[in-house]
């Protein structure tokens, strides 16, 4: 009995840390939050625009990258600039090829969190990388966002496969602007990213908790 | 200043056109047809539905003279649709385009019309009544990607286009044989068809809604990078002016006078420029439209259940879902069209039309000084 009550003590404890922790880092989340809601909605200014390179073909231009002028330079988005928290890291990442390197945006937290926005004409994408602090987080994250991607359609946003170096990737087109309200899909994103922190900790919490429980039970039968 | 009426024709409306004496409106609702409305004592009616078009329309433009519309579509092909009876007949326009075309004018003239296209090329068309048809001329050099507007010049002869590749140009399009020798300015009667006149590299971003003002002296376009440029003396010698603003982009701008103009675009709300009696361009204010209703729960519902099933409950810290722009449009402004009086120098009533699926009109109050 006494072993029981003892047990739920420290499952509290453990929860208790967990929520100091998320209440400390609650003011750069926040941070890091509204850079990014920021910046989607400048970037969000998307339209219908018909492929130029196949015929009467209408494509992602951010998939395709095709025609570089119809990618998203970031220093046009003049009106966004003065509101970026200045703490935050926010970059045109410079990868090898030239020709791409200036449609893009790295929004960092720290190492291992981060969200790069990559715009263009017709479509956005929106790819992050989700904290792993350990080998449990990293399967956990692995998983549990490969399930998402797996039924990615009914989510209408996400991409199938992430983004080469992210956890997962969002695709939005000037159709899913033409069809919903683009405050609500901005809302979304930054909800999922919110949300996905705390869903990983829950995740692993309960597969402790799990672990534990099977544990005591296996070893019963040796007392 | 405000929104006097609103309509909801459709769940998208990518372009709208009005007819000569205001009573019917053409519109694409986001598909392959055009839809012509007509205003019956008390409400908007659908007269017509223009279908032959088999993509997207991206273009619509009804001649105030001639009573013909014009339509551009992404499926590469113009159609000019005559009135004949209570039906409208089309004509299909060959435009040797081998990619979308996405937008499309009248002259003043009505005797030609321009298109312009995702094949970097602008076609400039005109009848040919031996033939029975619409013969279409190429400016095929000079853009480096699509041409996003195209607007004419008063004197029927000069053509400003707007360009993804962040570029305004303007070009002479004197074709013999419809243009006479005395029609046009003197700078332009010289030239020859596709001739570019000058190009504005003023943008850092993608160019959009190019206008003439009513007098044909200054030239207005918006630029992607929340910016709207202002040329005066386009053709001697131009005189640029950038106007930043706070907002999101512009997509489309109208002239209301000589030294007034109203732009809309991504911000859903159309905004006020003048020039000042120095002659500076600047931003005046947002016209604010009515407050409709909540928008609707509809939208949501997809993404909501998809909530529903992740999180529980979605908990809402300080963001109001339901954020309300404040204006009276709920998305993006594609278009924007003046509803002209005959013999009025300055437009009171113009009308603007978005992704909302909206038509909203818009009247300048009579007190609100509009600088001649």
């Amino acid at each position: 009995m006494s072993g029981a009550s003892q047990e739920d003590e420290k499952r509290l404890d453990q929860a208790a840390n967990i929520n100091l922790k998320f209440k400390s880092q609650a003011n750069t989340l926040r941070l890091y939050l509204t850079c990014i809601r920021h910046t989607l909605e400048a970037a969000m200014c998307l339209q219908n625009f018909p492929c130029q390179e196949v015929e009467r073909h209408n494509k992602p231009e951010v998939e395709l990258m095709t025609s570089p002028e119809l990618l998203l330079n970031p220093g046009s988005l003049g009106a966004l600039v003065e509101v970026l928290p200045c703490d935050l890291e926010v970059t045109g990442f410079i990868p090898g090829s030239s020709l791409l390197q200036k449609c893009r945006i790295l929004i960092c937290r720290n190492e291992a969190e981060k969200c790069f926005i990559e715009t263009s004409i017709n479509s956005i994408r929106v790819s992050m990388k989700v904290k792993q602090a350990d080998e449990l987080e990293n399967i956990l994250a692995k998983k549990f966002l490969r399930f998402l991607s797996m039924r990615a359609e009914a989510f209408q946003v996400l991409r199938r496969k992430p983004v080469q170096g992210y956890d997962i990737s969002f695709l939005i087109t000037n159709y899913h602007c033409e069809d919903m309200h683009k405050h609500k899909l901005i809302d979304f994103i930054v909800q999922f990213m919110e949300d996905i922190d705390k869903e990983i900790s829950e995740l692993k919490l309960s597969v402790n908790t799990r672990g534990r429980l099977v544990a005591t039970e296996f070893l019963k039968q040796f007392i | 200043m405000s929104a006097v009426e609103v309509h909801q024709f459709a769940q998208c409306i990518t372009c709208h056109a009005w007819s000569p004496d205001r009573t019917m409106i053409a519109l694409c609702p986001n598909n392959t047809e055009v839809h012509i409305y007509k205003f019956t004592t008390d409400k908007w009616d659908r007269a017509h539905v223009l279908y032959k078009h088999d993509q997207i329309v991206s273009g619509i433009d009804w001649g105030l003279t001639s009573n013909k519309i014009v339509t551009a579509s992404h499926d590469r092909n113009s159609y000019v649709w005559n009135q004949e009876g209570s039906e409208w007949m089309p004509t299909l326009v060959i435009l040797r385009l081998n990619r979308a075309a996405l937008c499309v004018q009248w002259s003043p003239k009505e005797n030609k019309f321009a298109v312009g296209s995702g094949a970097k090329i602008v076609c400039i068309c005109y009848y040919e009544p031996e033939n029975n048809w619409w013969v279409s001329k190429l400016i095929r050099k000079r853009h480096d990607s699509s041409v996003t507007g195209v607007a004419w010049h008063p004197d029927n002869i000069l053509l400003a286009t707007t360009s993804t590749d962040g570029k305004c140009r303007v070009f002479s399009t004197f074709i013999k044989g419809v243009d006479t020798k005395d029609s046009g300015t003197s700078s332009s009667r010289d030239l020859k068809f596709g001739e570019q006149i000058v190009q504005l590299d003023l943008s850092s971003s993608w160019s959009f809604g190019v206008k003439w003002s009513p007098s044909g002296n200054i030239l207005a376009y918006a630029g992607h990078n929340s910016t709207i440029y202002f040329v005066e003396d386009v053709c001697n010698s131009p005189f640029q002016q950038n106007v930043a603003y706070r907002n999101l982009p512009l997509r489309d701008v109208l002239f209301v006078s000589e030294r007034m103009v109203i732009g809309a675009g991504f911000d859903c709300t159309p905004m006020v420029f003048t020039k000042d009696e120095t002659g500076l361009w600047s931003f005046v204010k947002l016209l604010d439209g009515k407050k409709t209703a909540q928008p609707s729960l509809k939208y949501g519902s997809q993404f909501s259940e998809a909530f529903g099933k992740l999180y529980g409950q979605s908990k809402n810290d300080g963001v109001d879902p339901f954020k309300s722009r404040g204006g009276a449009h709920e998305n993006t402004i594609t278009c924007i069209a003046p509803l002209r009086r005959e013999g009025d120098t300055i437009v009171r009533r113009f009308s603007t039309s978005g992704l909302d699926g909206k038509v909203l009109i818009w009247e300048l109050d009579e007190k609100m000084e509009i600088p001649q």
